[in-house]
């Protein structure tokens, strides 16, 4: 992907995600969640057809799963997330992460974890990031990366194991 | 490690757990037998993996699904009639916003409720209908609320501006309020909540959070009106469950009653509990049921008792010591039925001695002695001037160390009187006797000055004896008079 594409885009993308979820905010009815995967796809449908630059589908899907992670590790912090995860402990902290208790407020603990991995192996990063910020299935996020599902799967095991030691040491 | 060690954790890792579990650890020894770092690396990965449980596995999106939608609102965005000055803060109902009524050229505090509460047509109308009862509610210990206003399809409550601080910042400042502030405190909230519980209207959140004080000091109770549909959306019950997961932090029940907590129906008496916590807290800085979970915190609402408030700290009126203890029983039946109960327990027990008044003589009996000291030690030293010999001399050295010593000690009980005073009952009690003997020692070298004088001029000499004797006097007759009239003992 390349960078300055990336730079130039990324704001309308953040805008177009922030405004469609608000909408889905208002009309979603109890009991029904938001779908990550719904948000891209409709942010998809609107950019691509205001005759943006994108090159394909998956390329569009890689930038928002940044752009999600960007909007939503800023949030999170403005939030104060980092100062509940310091209230956490070691052992409630694992605990917490292996129940998803408090997932906002690892989030930019998440982040710098998410850096040091892209260092060692940028595609396990990118996988969380469209998995996790995007809400891909394994299908999807495989057909993304173009790797097959089953290999996709492994890769994020291992994604998860990492992080998750990460997170936790 | 190297790129090369990666590729073959990667792999091997990636291969293992396609495995079967039990042979998994001997599997890795044996493909990476030659390479301990890479062996180390894959069976710590495979043991986290093990315990990852859910972690990662639902989109943060879905788990949290305001992360995305909550986006503050930039200064000067017209809302309806309101222009959006800036954000004041933000909570569990939404954030807030100082914003300007341009109708009434008004400056006001617009919360914007956050879409999970306005997304049910019966929430809404709920909402609707509290925010109208608690815009009957006009007492100056309550935030008034103007209106409740749906703009583009998002709820919007305006109410008054109120400018301080909350008691929960007051609280983390970690000074231990005085026993003036806690009198006025304790009676400003129980009347506020009085006069909603009057007309049958609960808070059911009340908390530090939710208790501002204002520039000129007087308390002013938030978010009447809208705590009790959050409540209620939420379901006791399931705000609960939340709360056990561990280490789950979300909008921690800590204020929550015993009957709250097990989903039962709130009422009045369950405000009564959470102003009783809130004043215990607001005194000693501890919540009477600290635990280190949100979890063993409910657990001990649930099932252990608080220690007593006149324990943790012991200047505290009795009066208020006994609201506060009823306020925290566990049974809503033997609480008090309302906050109009609590008001009148308080006059029961006579308006509580406002020791301000009575302190006053205290500080001034002290600060009138430390002037004594300094005149005795004045005309010591005029004394010594005018005789010369050795007594003089000497009686002035001793009256000044002693004067000096004391009045160290004095002015550092008027000091902790005004700044610490918790530990001011200790700090007297242990200077006690220090005090009277070194007063006395003073009175009885002004005395012999006196005598030493008297020759030389009768008039002089016996002002300098009617200065020990006022000395000694003070420190035998009004020390004892002003400190029980200040702190009643």
């Amino acid at each position: 992907m390349d960078p300055v594409d990336l730079d130039a885009l990324a704001p309308r993308v953040y805008d177009e995600l922030r405004r469609i979820a608000a909408a889905y905010m208002r009309r979603e009815r109890p009991g029904q969640t938001l779908q990550a995967t719904a948000l891209v796809n409709e942010a998809y449908l609107r950019l691509a057809g205001a005759g943006t630059p994108w090159h394909d589908k998956q390329h569009f899907v890689g930038i928002a799963a940044r752009s999600m992670r960007q909007i939503l590790i800023e949030r999170a912090r403005a939030r104060g997330a980092q100062k509940r995860w310091a209230g956490l402990d070691r052992v409630s902290l694992s605990e917490s992460l292996a129940v998803a208790g408090d997932p906002e407020a690892m989030l930019p603990a998440l982040d710098d974890a998410l850096e040091r991995l892209a260092r060692i192996d940028a595609e396990q990063a990118r996988i969380v990031e469209l998995r996790y910020f995007a809400g891909l299935s394994i299908e999807e996020t495989a057909d993304a990366l173009g790797i097959s599902p089953a290999t996709l799967k492994r890769r994020w095991a291992l994604a998860r194991a990492w992080l998750f030691r990460e997170l936790t040491s | 490690m190297t790129a090369d060690q990666y590729r073959r954790v990667r792999d091997l890792f990636e291969a293992a757990v396609e495995r079967e579990p039990e042979h998994i650890r001997s599997w890795v020894a044996r493909e990476a037998a030659d390479d301990a770092a890479v062996r180390d690396e894959v069976l710590s990965l495979l043991d986290h993996h093990s315990r990852a449980g859910a972690f990662l596995s639902q989109a943060i999106v879905e788990a949290v699904p305001d992360l995305l939608a909550d986006e503050p609102l930039a200064a000067d965005t017209k809302i309806g009639p309101y222009a959006i000055v800036r954000e004041l803060g933000r909570g569990g109902m939404g954030r807030v916003y100082l914003a300007r009524d341009e109708r009434l050229g008004r400056t006001v505090a617009l919360k914007a409720l956050a879409p999970h509460l306005v997304r049910d047509a019966n929430q809404r109308e709920r909402l609707k209908r509290e925010a109208r009862a608690a815009a009957l509610l006009t007492h100056p210990g309550i935030c008034t609320v103007y209106a409740l206003e749906e703009f583009d399809g998002d709820l919007f409550m305006a109410s008054e501006f109120v400018d301080g601080r909350t008691l929960r910042a007051e609280i983390a400042a970690g000074r231990t309020p005085s026993i003036p502030t806690i009198v006025a405190t304790v009676r400003e909230l129980g009347e506020a909540l009085a006069s909603a519980h009057r007309r049958g209207i609960t808070h059911r959140d009340l908390k530090p959070e939710n208790v501002m004080r204002t520039a000129d000091g007087r308390v002013k109770i938030l978010d009447f009106g809208l705590a009790r549909v959050d409540a209620e959306s939420a379901g006791a019950g399931s705000t609960f469950a939340a709360a056990t997961l561990p280490g789950v932090l979300l909008g921690t029940p800590a204020y929550m009653a015993p009957e709250q907590l097990e989903g039962k129906p709130a009422d009045a008496r369950t405000d009564v509990f959470a102003y009783g916590v809130l004043i215990y807290e607001f005194i000693c800085g501890v919540h009477p049921f600290e635990a280190g979970t949100a979890l063993a915190r409910a657990a001990r609402v649930l099932d252990s008792e608080a220690r007593p408030l006149d324990e943790r700290r012991r200047d505290v009126p009795a009066a208020i010591a006994a609201v506060v203890d009823r306020c925290l029983r566990k049974q809503p039946a033997d609480r008090y039925a309302s906050a109009v109960e609590i008001v009148a327990s308080l006059d029961r027990h006579g308006p509580v001695k406002s020791p301000r008044r009575n302190i006053v003589w205290w500080r001034l009996h002290q600060l009138t002695v430390i002037g004594l000291y300094f005149l005795a030690a004045s005309v010591a030293w005029k004394i010594k001037e005018m005789r010369g010999n050795a007594i003089a001399l000497w009686l002035f050295v001793t009256l000044c160390l002693i004067a000096a010593f004391v009045g160290i000690i004095r002015g550092h009980l008027v000091f902790t009187e005004r700044m610490n005073q918790p530990r001011l009952a200790g700090e007297r009690k242990r200077t006690d006797r220090a005090r009277l003997a070194a007063d006395l020692l003073i009175a009885a070298a002004v005395v012999i000055d006196g005598l030493v004088l008297a020759p030389i001029t009768p008039l002089g000499g016996s002002l300098t004896m009617a200065l020990g004797i006022a000395i000694a006097l003070a420190a035998v007759l009004m020390e004892p008079a002003t400190t029980e009239a200040a702190f009643g003992d």
